[in-house]
């Protein structure tokens, strides 16, 4: 486990060159000129090429390439063209608002999602399971920046319960957490019944019932241990995006985020900032699928990670 | 180092200058109680008020001006304001390291401030209402360095108390500002990047004053709640359809004036626009206009269509750039169908802000739509800097016009002294431009903001520099 563990982290080293390299290039090919933002309307042509000087614009894109590399060598992500602010600080800063959005909205979405999921399962072809997958299907369907306006003018404009914006403690938390666990509470629930139908058609299942186990038993341990395997896949999968920013739920919400951060990034071309987004986000993705590596063992042990145990 | 309208209204509350606009756009004493113009209008000497503090309670006295305006141009800073100071004499040679200081900024004594430009230029004391002409105190400069951006601090009526970034700005109340200082406490400006939020936020009590989203106009205007807390002020600017004059088929004047004629202005202003806006007589806003305004190329889709027959243009595709917002959106596919009207085949490109700039500043577009807002309260800013073939391209002339003429009255009345002079040569430059049509003017935008019944003197300023936050009270 250990070596499996090491292997994964050396092997983040040479993906974030290579996701660096990708996402530099393909970032510079994009139409628009952060110059042009920064200098604002009545600039002469000579003082746009300061600015881009100063700002490093004027090299070569391969020049710019191994510039940042080197900046990242040194422990450095490099300053926001916009603001000046050191992009790393601005990310630790916003990283733990995003966990926390993140995490409220896992905390709703994952139990409810498994149970509901596993109620449409053993209740299969029932009312309750048109219901539950139909709602799931709507949630799926439903967009984000829909379902969180909905939620605003219901529990802030109309009940007055809820604080409609900001970033601040659990109230401002609750209607983002909640806007953000819909589709992952949707996708939950299909999973989840996806995976307990197919550990109830296997053999052990049936063996199990013939010795007379306890219903709870049988449910908790036989089934439902059996069926999480791909329902942990799609919770790291869920995690791991919302990690990495949610944009449109941030932008509603006015929470200061890491998802905003990386948009406003791109719409005024700040490359350090859209970098420095993009490098944290693969290294959350890969952390978090490392995770998901472990837990698979932990829950079901037969389940073995490269160089180990065997 | 700003350069755009939040900003700029932020740091007109952290800072002042020599002078200030007054609520008629006169140009009106700030830090500098007086001043005189000598050498038929190249020289000004300023004389400072005493008792001006920094906030750290230092004297600003006029080095600190000399400091300030030589910070601007120091090309270490790159500063992309430095056309508001450039017209001061041995500002270029500075700025190009042929010199060590600005040979037009003589310090008389600490109180009185002498400059001299290279030649008269009438809106100089305009362009010294900017924020970027405000004075910083040094020491706080050399100590931040480039991060003085971002903890700024002046002489004005407000200090930054926390900048929450993506969140919130806090400004408070400075004690011992030297003007009328504010009724307020402080203010926080909230940062909400969704309108209908800021909408909500605003009706639950949360904020105090929020601009006016365009579709929440209509419903606040008829609403008998909220009708009598909408403010407005017709605002300086101009909103226009820009044509590529520098390439076919544009550089032709006859199919610009087609378009021209070919579009209902007043018509989309009334129902699309709402009349949230005046129209436009030309590139020049109603407000700042001293003479009577050019005759319009007015609505005549017939011969519109025989222009464009004549000119064999009937089914050619035109290239209509535009950025991405819903309104623009809507606006351009309307003017699209006037267009088809006529006869041309219009192409809508949707770009995003950045993307669009670039192409316009490239020249790819044949017609786009933008829009122009006033730096300062001179009709110079209407024509220099958009219609002048030395600004051709990203410098502001987008539409990439190029008229000797033009050029030479534009440049007439920068130097003319007397008002009456620099009107003349103005009037006709608009004269011009408004028949050869490098742009179609459409409207000047009344802007509209809405405040809780609570809020008292409040006030919305045409210019941004001039909101100083000190009037509002509960």
């Amino acid at each position: 486990m250990k070596a499996y563990i090491l292997k994964k982290l050396l092997l983040l080293v040479p993906m974030l060159f290579g996701i660096t390299f990708i996402t530099f290039t393909f970032t510079k090919a994009l139409p628009g000129d952060p110059v042009y933002t920064l200098v604002g309307e009545r600039t002469s042509p000579e003082i746009i090429e300061k600015v881009r000087a100063r700002i490093g614009e004027d090299k070569g894109i391969l020049h710019q390439y191994f510039g940042y590399i080197s900046l990242l060598l040194k422990g450095e992500m490099g300053r926001s063209y916009y603001t000046n602010r050191d992009v790393m600080d601005d990310l630790i800063q916003k990283f733990p608002n995003t966990l926390r959005l993140a995490a409220g909205a896992m905390i709703i979405a994952t139990p409810f999602g498994v149970l509901l999921g596993f109620i449409c399962a053993i209740k299969k072809n029932s009312a309750s399971d048109k219901i539950i997958s139909g709602l799931s299907l709507t949630g799926l369907s439903v967009p984000v920046f829909w379902s969180g306006l909905v939620l605003m003018l219901l529990f802030s404009l109309k009940l007055n319960l809820l604080p409609p914006s900001g970033t601040g403690n659990i109230r401002y938390l609750i209607l983002p957490s909640i806007t953000l666990a819909l589709p992952a509470l949707a996708t939950l629930v299909r999973v989840t019944r996806v995976s307990v139908l197919d550990v109830l058609n296997m053999p052990f299942i049936r063996t199990a019932k013939s010795k007379g186990i306890r219903k709870t038993h049988l449910n908790s341990i036989h089934i439902l241990k059996n069926a999480l395997i791909p329902v942990i896949t799609v919770f790291g999968l869920e995690f791991g995006s919302y990690l990495n920013g949610a944009v449109l739920t941030e932008t509603i919400f006015g929470w200061d985020g890491i998802g905003r951060f990386a948009m406003e990034g791109i719409i005024k071309r700040d490359y350090p900032v859209i970098m420095g987004c993009i490098l944290a986000g693969t290294i959350i993705f890969v952390m978090i699928n490392l995770l998901v590596d472990i837990f698979y063992h932990v829950i079901d042990p037969r389940v073995r990670v490269h160089g180990t145990d065997r | 180092m700003i350069v755009d309208v939040t900003g700029g209204s932020l740091a007109a509350k952290l800072f002042n200058g020599l002078v200030k606009l007054d609520d008629h756009l006169n140009v009106v004493p700030d830090i500098a109680y007086a001043w005189e113009m000598q050498d038929s209008g190249t020289t000004y000497i300023f004389r400072l008020s005493e008792g001006v503090f920094f906030y750290n309670n230092r004297e600003v006295i006029s080095s600190d001006f000399k400091y300030s305006f030589k910070r601007v141009l120091d090309t270490k800073t790159a500063s992309p304001n430095t056309w508001i100071l450039e017209k001061i004499r041995g500002a270029k040679e500075f700025m190009n390291g042929e010199a060590e200081d600005i040979s037009g900024i003589e310090i008389i004594d600490d109180y009185t401030l002498a400059i001299e430009l290279d030649h008269p230029f009438a809106p100089f004391l305009n362009l010294l209402t900017m924020t970027a002409a405000s004075v910083v105190p040094r020491e706080k400069v050399e100590l931040r360095g480039t991060a003085f951006g971002t903890h700024p601090a002046g002489t004005g009526p407000f200090i930054l108390k926390e900048w929450n970034h993506h969140d919130r700005i806090i400004l408070e109340k400075n004690e011992s500002y030297f003007g009328s200082g504010p009724e307020v406490d402080g203010i926080v400006y909230r940062i909400i990047p969704e309108d209908l939020t800021a909408v909500t936020e605003f009706e639950l009590g949360n904020l105090d004053v929020i601009t006016i989203p365009s579709y929440e106009y209509a419903r606040y205007r008829d609403s008998k709640k909220w009708k009598n807390q909408i403010s407005s002020i017709r605002g300086l600017n101009t909103y226009y359809l820009g044509f590529n004059c520098s390439k076919r088929p544009f550089n032709n004047r006859r199919i610009r004036r087609a378009v021209a004629y070919a579009i209902d202005r007043t018509k989309i202003l009334e129902t699309f626009y709402e009349n949230r806006g005046r129209p436009a007589r030309g590139p020049i806003p109603d407000i700042l206009r001293n003479w009577e305004p050019p005759d319009e190329l007015t609505y005549d889709p017939e011969r519109a269509m025989r222009i464009i027959k004549e000119e064999d243009m009937t089914g050619r595709t035109v290239n209509f750039y535009i950025s991405a917002d819903q309104e623009v959106i809507d606006m351009a596919e309307i003017i699209q169908f006037y267009l088809i009207r006529i006869g041309l085949n219009v192409k809508i490109i949707q770009l995003e802000w950045s993307a669009f700039k670039e192409a316009l500043n490239k020249g790819e577009a044949d017609i786009f739509w933008l829009s122009w807002w006033a730096d300062y309260a001179d009709p110079e800013n209407f024509l220099y800097p958009l219609f002048h073939s030395s600004n051709h391209g990203a410098s502001g002339n987008r539409t990439r016009y190029k008229n000797k003429k033009v050029d030479q009255l534009i440049e007439e009345g920068q130097r003319a002294v007397m008002p009456s002079e620099r009107n003349r040569s103005y009037m006709m430059a608009e004269k011009i431009i408004t028949q050869e049509a490098p742009w179609v003017s459409f409207w000047h935008k009344t802007d509209f903001t809405i405040r809780q019944p609570y809020i008292k003197n409040y006030k919305i300023f045409p210019v941004y520099s001039m909101d100083k936050g000190v009037d509002i009270s509960f």
